[in-house]
């Protein structure tokens, strides 16, 4: 690859990309698509990819067989995508090894097996196969930061530039001022996705006063929580968008210095960001004197070894300096002393992914997406018993009946939806009859639940309600950095108590005990992860008070769960 | 029980010497001490735990105290000080594997087969990393990843009674190969 020395070049170089992607899906041959990603290599995608490879050259078939990321639909992977001469792409799912030569052989006869595919990509039906936007699980969803996903190869910059990728980039270097760029920011309404909802432009416009140097930006995909697994897979899917993201507000904040933190057990997040990273150093987008406009930016990875507590801004920049990644009290605030100790902008890998969309369309574009305070999509991912599961992203104001019900196709045949984990392990859940609530930042709020970094765990009437507040309660337990009394010794005491309800040993004035532990560790504890802490097992509480009170008194498990349904004694474990 | 023995004494540190001085050049002191995380993840992906003679080796070359190591070796859940089993199982509790039973699974492991301190089997084939976060292939519930790369979905007790007693095998007939040969 040669670097690029100005716009000039870049645009002939974008030219040319966008040539050669267009030939590739007019030219008479055979294109197949095998989307490989984390969850679909653990279903077999790499199998498949193999197997296609030996059946196409033994069947002497003129193909191009490449990689894409995730489309979301991990209920369907593995999935390839065939492109025949004088057809649009048909997309497959369930697509096994065992089922490779099956289909090859059908398609070579004519034959497209509309009872495997999942949707056509065209605007109308194809020879009795819907367009895939139309299947239930896409209709509802609003894709920008994955419209792409699953369609390029995130591993090529080439394919990223062909589709339009770092023009926004090219616009805020050429044509706007940082100011400008700041403003546009604001103007989207943009808020940050990993969980709090702060309003990206005022927190960037912050760390753009504060007059020390250098500054740092720096992207958290971290990912720690039990429930979520967005950022990676946006990783997976497109990892040259989030590293757009990062150039713009390296821009917007004058530094040359950006950051990704990426936790270290998502290894193919890790690997394909790197790549990005690579092409763009090879390619000049990034560097010294980017297409020679004299604007500096060097990209460092960094990666975590599993600590749930590095996903908090102050832990993840003492993790990023090699220490111990434990929290500090605020302020001062991370914009104004963060990553050695100089201003940081630190936002979730979703926000950034954002950025360009806001950069090409405008700021009011933006806004006009979603609801009035919480603007523009969000990616989400629905766990549990659920019949279309995977990541989607829908636009704000989506109720969470219709999240659950339309996009993910609601719960599989012999599950009754009991209720709905929210906001990771930061919140608490919402029982059936309340899911008529819009999912923004503010509606949540009031129910005691939260779009948190949108991880919702769907769950029936199998699960305790005991049972699964002391494993979100655990988890906080285990987790705790152990830097602050009230988190350290705190939540150990809420799984005590939990466990002896568990175990029929629990007593009425339990329940007060919980809410007044509650209550300190909310107030007192150091750093955000400690401050929610008890929210699950408070929300669980609230909303299914019935089923603690019936463990108390009448020694009784109703989902038969508790070790008191089997009548085991009182053992702590974890 | 030997095999581990023998892992602890013999570390052959030149490949990890070769990564270090390939990769990991820091400019300044500040990024020497940025490096640490990453040069102890490529002692443990080399030998699949950190060895103290390779925790020396990285913070001689980096110029940090042995303290600053294991301080992170100590404080991140990924990190081993002990040489694992022969194999390797991430067993995933996330949410989605919890709804769909993995606690159980985690039950069956605690008590079948007496988990050492570091999650080691007694007879040293198995270690069990319990993974608090998500491995993200939620739609196989419960899962678990042996290897690092091999993935086991739907799994209960006895999916995994059946999994260890596989691997168990597969040493067996290893073995007879050895003497065979």
């Amino acid at each position: 690859m040669k670097r690029l020395s100005d716009r000039a070049a870049f645009e002939q170089y974008a030219a040319e990309a966008r040539a050669r992607w267009e030939r590739l899906w007019s030219e008479d041959q055979w294109v197949i698509s095998v989307g490989i990603s984390g969850c679909s290599i653990a279903k077999g995608a790499l199998e498949t990819y193999r197997n296609l490879s030996l059946h196409l050259s033994e069947g002497h078939i003129p193909a191009v067989l490449r990689q894409v990321g995730c489309g979301g639909w991990c209920f369907a992977e593995p999935f390839v995508e065939v492109k025949l001469p004088g057809h649009p792409p048909i997309v497959y799912g369930w697509m096994t090894t065992d089922r490779v030569p099956e289909l090859l052989d059908a398609l070579r006869r004519g034959d497209l097996r509309p009872d495997w595919a999942l949707g056509v990509r065209a605007a109308g039906a194809w020879h009795g196969i819907p367009p895939l936007t139309e299947h239930p699980f896409l209709r509802r969803q609003r894709r920008l930061l994955l419209e792409h996903a699953g369609i390029i190869d995130p591993e090529s910059i080439e394919d990223f530039i062909a589709i339009g990728g770092y023009r926004a980039f090219l616009k805020a270097l050429f044509e706007m001022t940082p100011e400008e760029v700041i403003a546009e920011v604001k103007a989207s309404n943009l808020r940050g996705r990993g969980g709090a909802g702060f309003p990206t432009g005022i927190k960037w416009e912050s760390g753009r006063r504060t007059p020390a140097r250098p500054k740092y930006v720096v992207v958290n995909s971290h990912e720690g929580e039990p429930n979520v697994f967005k950022d990676r897979r946006l990783l997976e899917s497109n990892p040259h968008l989030v590293l757009e993201g990062l150039l713009i507000g390296c821009y917007a904040l004058e530094t040359p210095c950006g950051y990704n933190y990426i936790g270290g057990e998502h290894a193919l997040a890790l690997q394909r960001f790197q790549r990005a990273v690579e092409q763009a150093y090879e390619l000049g987008l990034l560097g010294d004197d980017i297409l020679g406009s004299g604007f500096s930016c060097h990209v460092r990875i960094r990666t975590g070894g599993g600590a749930y507590i590095c996903g908090e801004g102050s832990a993840l920049m003492y993790a990023i300096m090699g220490q111990r990644g434990q929290p500090r009290t605020k302020p001062p605030r991370s914009v104004e002393e963060g990553l050695w100790r100089r201003p940081t902008v630190l936002n979730n890998t979703e926000t950034f992914a954002s950025i360009p969309a806001i950069i090409q369309n405008g700021g009011s574009w933006y806004a006009s997406l979603g609801t009035k305070e919480s603007t523009g999509t969000k990616l989400v991912t629905m766990q549990g018993p659920v019949k279309y599961l995977g990541v989607a992203e829908i636009e704000f104001g989506l109720s969470m009946r219709e999240l659950i019900f339309d996009v993910f196709g609601g719960l599989r045949e012999g599950y009754r939806l009991k209720g709905i984990q929210t906001g990771g392990v930061s919140a608490g859940p919402l029982r059936e009859d309340e899911l008529d609530v819009p999912i923004d930042f503010e509606a949540l709020t009031p129910l005691g639940a939260m779009v948190g970094s949108g991880g919702f765990v769907a769950f029936d009437e199998s699960v305790c309600a005991v049972d699964f507040a002391r494993y979100l309660v655990a988890f906080s337990r285990y987790e705790s950095c152990g830097k602050c009394t009230p988190c350290r010794l705190g939540t150990p005491a809420l799984v005590e108590i939990l466990d002896r309800i568990r175990h029929g040993f629990g007593r009425p004035e339990d329940l007060d005990i919980i809410q007044y532990a509650s209550k300190h560790i909310i107030e007192l504890s150091l750093c955000g992860l400690g401050q929610v802490a008890p929210m699950p097992l408070l929300g669980m509480l609230e909303r299914f008070r019935d089923e603690f009170i019936e463990h108390i008194t009448e020694r009784r498990c109703r989902a038969g769960v508790c070790p008191i349904a089997a009548g085991e004694p009182l053992s702590v474990g974890r | 029980m030997e095999e581990r023995e023998t892992a602890r004494r013999e570390i052959d540190l030149q490949p990890l010497r070769r990564i270090l001085e390939e990769r990991y050049r820091p400019r300044d002191h500040q990024e020497a001490q940025e490096l640490v995380v990453g040069a102890c993840q490529e002692a443990q992906h080399l030998y699949g735990w950190v060895p103290p003679q390779a925790a020396q080796l990285i913070a001689e070359h980096l110029g940090v105290t042995i303290n600053r190591v294991y301080g992170l070796l100590t404080f991140y859940a990924d990190f081993r000080t002990e040489p694992p089993g022969e194999h390797f199982l991430w067993l995933c509790h996330g949410a989605a594997c919890y709804i769909a039973g993995s606690q159980k699974v985690v039950d069956a492991l605690r008590t079948e087969y007496r988990l050492g301190e570091d999650g080691t089997t007694s007879d040293g084939l198995l270690t069990v990393h319990v993974f608090d976060g998500c491995l993200g292939a939620c739609d196989l519930a419960p899962v678990a990843q042996l290897d690092h790369h091999e993935y086991i979905g739907q799994l209960d007790a006895n999916r995994l009674r059946e999994l260890v007693e596989e691997l168990r095998a597969c040493r067996r007939v290893g073995s007879n190969d050895e003497t065979i040969e």
